[in-house]
């Protein structure tokens, strides 16, 4: 019983960071149609750049409510720098090959994992001890829930109904579906394609850089979790299907629930099951849950 | 490449000739390499073959059929897991490891590509990515079968016409394993290039250019691409056989996705338009690696950089660049 | 003797019926136009009648097996061939390899993973052959993407007949090609067939005067149906079709 909560609460968490992660890959590619594998290292240097900023917030003496906020503008703040620039870069292979493009992502990876080291050294970071300053609930059964990460959760939630309001809603939103839909099109209508790109792609950088920055209380910032987060991320997006947000949230859920379930159940299989469910699906329904047809 | 490249008789003529001498000169520097250059830039060398003999196969996949692999690193760590299960079982003799390297090769990539090229583009490379990290967990997970990560050891194969039971390592990997290999290497690069200048190599390239234009004139799509996939995993355990001997260990990180990224990059720094592409790109890599690790540790970010300039501004290798045709047109 | 023959095909996208009971048998020595509006249905039942997409309702045969489910693969093997409306090359394959991969499945030779190809004479000779016959003689080694929008067509075309089909069809060969150049198209596609032994043309088409002037026999196909099907001098006489689908008298 104990952990089925715990299956149920750590696998929501892990599925909630990775479902803003992932909402960052998909709106990239919905729009620009460009699969960011540098999606990791963004969350990986999230995460590293919102110790960083924890820690000058508690040298402030910034209140224990003050940093959730905080880690989120980290990452947003993080993210409206290294967006404009990264997608520079990528402005130049636009019109190739897709196998390019993808390579050029790669060799962002390779990039930012030495500026991580460069920056930050190569050994884990941590937070001070934050995590349980949020306390914990204590349910019915004598049992205990962490706070922060039921915390995660609802801001994952609230990012999410923010940009979806902002793709539904606003006038900008409405011009960032149209570009998915129809790029040239949209050009011959005036409307300013590279500026939706540039906006676009700093979007889904900051989805990642988020993600990582409200992770680092609970878990260490190391070299790995770029990478690890990338065979998640790939996960995630594969099941839930290329392009479509709430499949996002459909393969964040499954991949986060079967990752939890694997480490207290089976942890030899924890990594092997989530390719063996990629496999799976990639050849029984490849378009994934609910993207559309290839 | 513009009409007018085409029809510039003379200078054409010129580069091309040029450019049959680089792979020339290329082959005859590596053949010589171990009398001008010490013991640590020959194995190096050794390597670089190994992983030479890797690309090969890997630009067949590319370069012709147009099939991009991210997990092709999978089919570096079959060849090096099987040297590494013979030489402990003490079948040490080079051959038996090479013939079964790539029968385990053949026997893997079969059911893997069927199916795997079902799809193309981005779905290709994220499946072949799916199935080298499924061979990579499970060789780091399950370490009484495979040494987990610590890997496991290979001793130091015999080929059948030399006796070295008299020397020590370097001596053979910068002597007569050395010359095997590029014999090896050599042998390959020509059966390759017999592959790729047949029908079936023109009908890969059919596939590449429109898929379904192909189908209409009777090229089988799906053998087609099922055969590159396997021939290509063949010369990647072959490579991975001889890429793992100098040192003397296969371990999982052989198929990890970096590695596979490494390949793909290599590739690309060569040229995949060119027949030496492949051997430029892995030795170039191989060596830069090696000079830039000694100088800085942040030689990711160097070959990042590198990566993205090849990328943006190379992408069809060094080799273009000194050869604008691409070889293979009759 | 019958060929192609199409019993009571319909097909629908959703509830939209694009081919609504066509039937049609082609036979040897027959080259058939398909005219009609645009929107008529008339790709739809070229891609239905080359195996490209099955029928809702109905079946399609070929030397008497079902084409349906066949695909492009298949049906060339059986010795259907066709040209696309749309240019439709390798692009970076030059004249001669384009067509030479049509020679090598009609030689049967694809499987062959190690012979060299250079050498290997049965093959270009008919490359030559089929090159020469549609004036490709002189361009054999440029690559299919730096041709004129005629050539790369008629190149189409020319990789299409190179596969020795029993039966061509051909989507709008002559359209996007200036008109003195689609008579010296036409003339060639006739000399062609004559040439590879082509038993039957299938042509959709919209320049009348081709239509009239090369085919034997033509079917007009209107909102999904088969509006006329009959000789050139019989389909004139019938002034419903006249205006309809050739929109004069």
């Amino acid at each position: 019983m104990l952990s089925s909560v715990n299956i149920l609460v750590g696998g929501a968490f892990h599925a909630a960071v990775l479902f803003l992660v992932a909402c960052g890959l998909q709106i990239v590619f919905g729009v620009q149609k460009i699969v960011n594998l540098a999606c990791g290292s963004f969350y990986a240097i999230g995460a590293y750049f919102g110790i960083t900023a924890l820690a000058l917030a508690f040298q402030m003496h910034v209140p224990v409510f003050g940093y959730i906020p905080v880690l989120v503008g980290s990452g947003l703040l993080l993210a409206a720098f290294l967006g404009p620039v990264v997608e520079r870069v990528l402005r130049f292979i636009y019109h190739r090959d897709e196998h390019f493009q993808l390579l050029l992502t790669f060799a962002f990876v390779l990039m930012f994992e030495d500026i991580i080291r460069i920056i930050w050294g190569a050994s884990p970071r941590q937070t001070e001890n934050i995590y349980q300053v949020f306390g914990e609930f204590h349910l019915a059964s004598g049992m205990t829930i962490p706070a922060y990460n039921l915390i995660v959760i609802a801001v994952a939630i609230a990012l999410s109904l923010v940009l979806g309001w902002f793709l539904q809603r606003t006038r900008f939103g409405k011009i960032v579906r149209a570009t998915a839909e129809n790029a040239a099109m949209c050009e011959a209508l005036c409307i300013d394609v590279s500026r939706v790109y540039m906006v676009v792609f700093t979007l889904g950088v900051a989805l990642g850089t988020t993600g990582g920055a409200l992770v680092v209380p609970a878990t260490a910032a190391s070299l790995d979790m770029g990478v690890e987060l990338i065979v998640d991320a790939f996960a995630v997006v594969v099941i839930g299907g290329l392009g479509s947000m709430p499949g996002a949230l459909v393969g964040a859920l499954i991949v986060g629930f079967v990752r939890a379930a694997a480490i207290s159940i089976y942890p030899e299989f924890e990594v092997l099951a989530i390719y063996v469910l990629v496999i799976a699906v990639l050849i029984l329904r490849p378009r994934g849950l609910l993207g559309k047809a290839i | 490449m513009s009409l007018a490249e085409t029809t510039a008789a003379p200078a054409t003529r010129n580069m091309a000739k040029f450019a049959y001498a680089v792979p020339v000169i290329g082959f005859a520097l590596i053949a010589v390499f171990p009398y001008i250059a010490g013991p640590h830039y020959t194995i190096l060398m050794f390597s670089a073959m190994g992983f030479a003999i890797a690309l090969f196969g890997l630009n067949l996949l590319f370069g012709f059929t147009g099939l991009l692999p991210f997990g092709h690193a999978m089919f570096l760590a079959i060849g090096a897991y099987t040297a590494a299960y013979l030489t402990a079982a003490k079948y040490m003799s080079l051959e038996l490891i090479l013939l079964t390297a790539a029968a385990a090769a053949i026997v893997i990539a079969i059911p893997v590509g069927l199916l795997c090229i079902r799809y193309i583009k981005i779905y290709f490379g994220m499946l072949t990515l799916a199935f080298s990290m499924l061979l990579y967990s499970f060789l780091f997970k399950f370490y009484k079968i495979t040494g987990g990560d610590e890997g496991l050891r290979i001793k130091m194969p015999t080929p059948s016409l030399f006796d070295l039971s008299k020397h020590d390592t370097i001596t053979i990997l910068t002597g007569p394993l050395y010359y095997y290999v590029f014999g090896l290497m050599l042998v390959l690069a020509l059966i390759m290039w017999r592959i790729v200048d047949s029908p079936f190599g023109l009908g890969l390239r059919a596939i590449r250019e429109n898929e379904q234009k192909a189908k209409y004139l009777g090229v089988n799509v799906q053998r087609y691409r099922l055969v590159a996939f396997v021939v290509a995993g063949v010369y990647g355990a072959l490579g991975g056989v001889i890429v793992a001997i100098p040192v003397g260990l296969a371990d999982p990180s052989l198929a990890y996705w970096v590695q596979s990224g490494n390949l793909v990059f290599m590739l690309l720094l060569g040229g995949y338009t060119n027949f030496f592409g492949p051997v430029l790109g892995a030795v170039l890599f191989i060596f830069f690696q090696d000079q830039l690790m000694s100088y800085t540790e942040y030689w990711r970010l160097t070959f990042g950089v590198l990566l993205a300039v090849i990328v943006i501004f190379f992408p069809n290798g060094l080799m273009a660049v000194i050869d604008r045709r691409r070889w293979w047109s009759t | 003797m019958t060929l192609l023959q199409a019993i009571d095909v319909k097909r629908f996208y959703g509830v939209f019926c694009a081919l609504d009971g066509v039937s049609l048998s082609i036979g040897e020595g027959e080259h058939v136009s398909i005219i009609g509006p645009n929107g008529a249905g008339k790709t739809t039942l070229v891609n239905v009648l080359t195996g490209l997409i099955p029928p809702s309702t109905g079946s399609v045969s070929f030397k008497g097996h079902d084409v349906g489910r066949m695909g492009p693969l298949r049906l060339s093997r059986l010795g259907m061939a066709r040209s696309f409306q749309l240019v439709n090359i390798f692009p970076l394959l030059n004249v001669r390899e384009t067509i030479a991969v049509a020679a090598i499945s009609n030689l049967g030779q694809g499987g062959r993973i190690f012979a060299s190809l250079r050498a290997n004479k049965s093959v270009w000779e008919n490359v030559e052959r089929v090159a020469h016959l549609f004036g490709f003689t002189a361009k054999l080694e440029q690559p299919a993407k730096s041709l004129s929008q005629g050539d790369k067509k008629l190149l189409d075309v020319a990789s299409a007949f190179a596969l020795k089909p029993e039966i061509i069809l051909l989507d709008e060969p002559t359209s996007g090609v200036s008109t003195a150049e689609k008579a010296k198209i036409m003339q060639v596609l006739v000399e062609a067939a004559k040439h590879t032994g082509i038993k039957a043309i299938i042509q959709v088409e919209h320049d009348m005067d081709i239509v009239f002037g090369y085919s034997s026999r033509i079917i007009a196909v209107h909102n999904g149906r088969i509006l006329a099907d009959g000789t050139p001098e019989a389909i004139r006489a019938q002034a419903d079709v006249m205006t309809t689908v050739v929109g004069r008298l």
